[in-house]
């Protein structure tokens, strides 16, 4: 990478990391469908859905696999991040200091490696919505606006409350603030 | 001693880069813009060398310049982190100051011609020998900021250290951004 966007580089990973630390509180607080206890199901019912057995709304057993690989790697590859720099010693994750230039080291090795399979679940994720876009599924217009035609035996959808998004986010800007002054007590 | 070695490189450079019609004439173009004789000189002196090197030998400073750059980067890594910490090690900072500035010394023998990506692997790029001034300006910049650290960690005021150490890393990156692609060990 060109060192005049390593910058960028790390910014950008600061703001995922402001994102997954959202979505993650999100996932306990936030609307019906966000809720990980609503969609994150054991392999009978993916069997299930596969079979045609599912009548839910928001992420289907299958798709909640998605949603947790995604999350995972990206966030892998987010806080091994923050322990990443450059070998040059130039640009540093905001807590490589914690760890020795040896384990930062290795730390990029292995963040490179995630890259690709995070990029894997990318090219996975975005064929699946081609696919269900090409049987008549539409998934991103409901994502943003909350709204789908859903079949009337569905649970309804309980939208979260602004106010708790405000939380969420002013949550997550902390923690985030927190780790790039260098965490514990601002540094070593 | 070792600033008057490098001059010395440097002026044994300009002559018998002299004896060359191509090099000389690059030098006079380039003595428009450039701060001084000795600079023109130093650039020759980086980029053209003195004869052919033998691919043993191109191979040798290769090795030596991998090494060395990689040194660089480690311990400019120990002083973020000393430099960081609540009470910054004020011997690690010296040791680590010291080596930089060696190494930078010992980068005006570095890049001669003939070391580039076509002889072996390398992260430094064709461009130091198409912009031998720029280079070699860049790479003095080097040199001055890693000796102005290393007299900074020897005072021993952290404040002034922490300013030349943010000097320093703006030279590597200077350089880096033209002259040096993305290697994989």
């Amino acid at each position: 990478m060109k060192n005049h966007e390593t910058d960028w580089h790390i910014w950008s990973g600061i703001a995922i990391l402001t994102l997954l630390l959202f979505r993650l509180m999100w996932g306990f607080v936030g609307s019906s469908t966000a809720r990980f206890s609503s969609f994150v199901r054991g392999p009978r019912q993916v069997l299930g859905y596969l079979r045609g057995e599912w009548t839910g709304i928001g992420h289907n057993p299958l798709g909640a696999l998605s949603v947790v690989a995604l999350f995972l790697v990206t966030a892998i590859q987010v806080g091994l991040g923050l322990f990443n720099e450059d070998e040059d010693g130039l640009y540093a994750g905001p807590l490589a200091s914690l760890v020795s230039p040896d384990t930062s080291e290795k730390i990029r090795e292995i963040h490179e490696a995630n890259f690709k399979i995070l990029l894997g679940l990318i090219v996975l994720h975005i064929a699946a919505i081609i696919f269900y876009r090409l049987r008549g599924k539409h998934l991103i217009k409901p994502m943003i606006t909350g709204r789908a035609a859903v079949d009337p035996v569905a649970e309804p959808f309980r939208p979260g409350r602004w106010w708790v998004a405000l939380i969420c986010l002013a949550v997550a800007f902390a923690i985030s603030r927190w780790i790039v002054a260098g965490a514990p007590p601002f540094g070593t | 001693m070792r600033i008057a070695n490098f001059v010395a490189t440097a002026a044994v450079g300009l002559l018998l880069a002299c004896g060359r019609p191509q090099a000389s004439q690059a030098n006079n173009s380039q003595a428009a813009n450039s701060a001084s004789p000795a600079a023109n000189a130093a650039a020759t002196a980086i980029v053209a060398g003195a004869r052919p090197l033998s691919k043993d030998q191109a191979l040798k400073i290769m090795h030596e310049r991998h090494e060395g750059m990689e040194d660089v980067g480690k311990n400019n890594k120990v002083l973020r982190r000393e430099l960081t910490a609540a009470s910054p090690d004020l011997a690690a900072v010296r040791a680590a100051a010291a080596t930089i500035a060696r190494h930078s010394a010992e980068a005006a023998h570095w890049f001669p011609a003939g070391t580039g990506p076509d002889v072996g692997k390398t992260g430094a790029k064709p461009e130091i020998w198409q912009k031998p001034q720029d280079f070699a300006a860049k790479l003095r910049d080097f040199q001055i900021a890693a000796q102005a650290l290393n007299a900074a960690a020897r005072a021993g005021d952290l404040n002034a250290i922490k300013a030349r150490y943010g000097a320093l890393g703006g030279t590597c990156k200077a350089c880096h951004d033209n002259y040096r692609a993305e290697m994989k060990h």
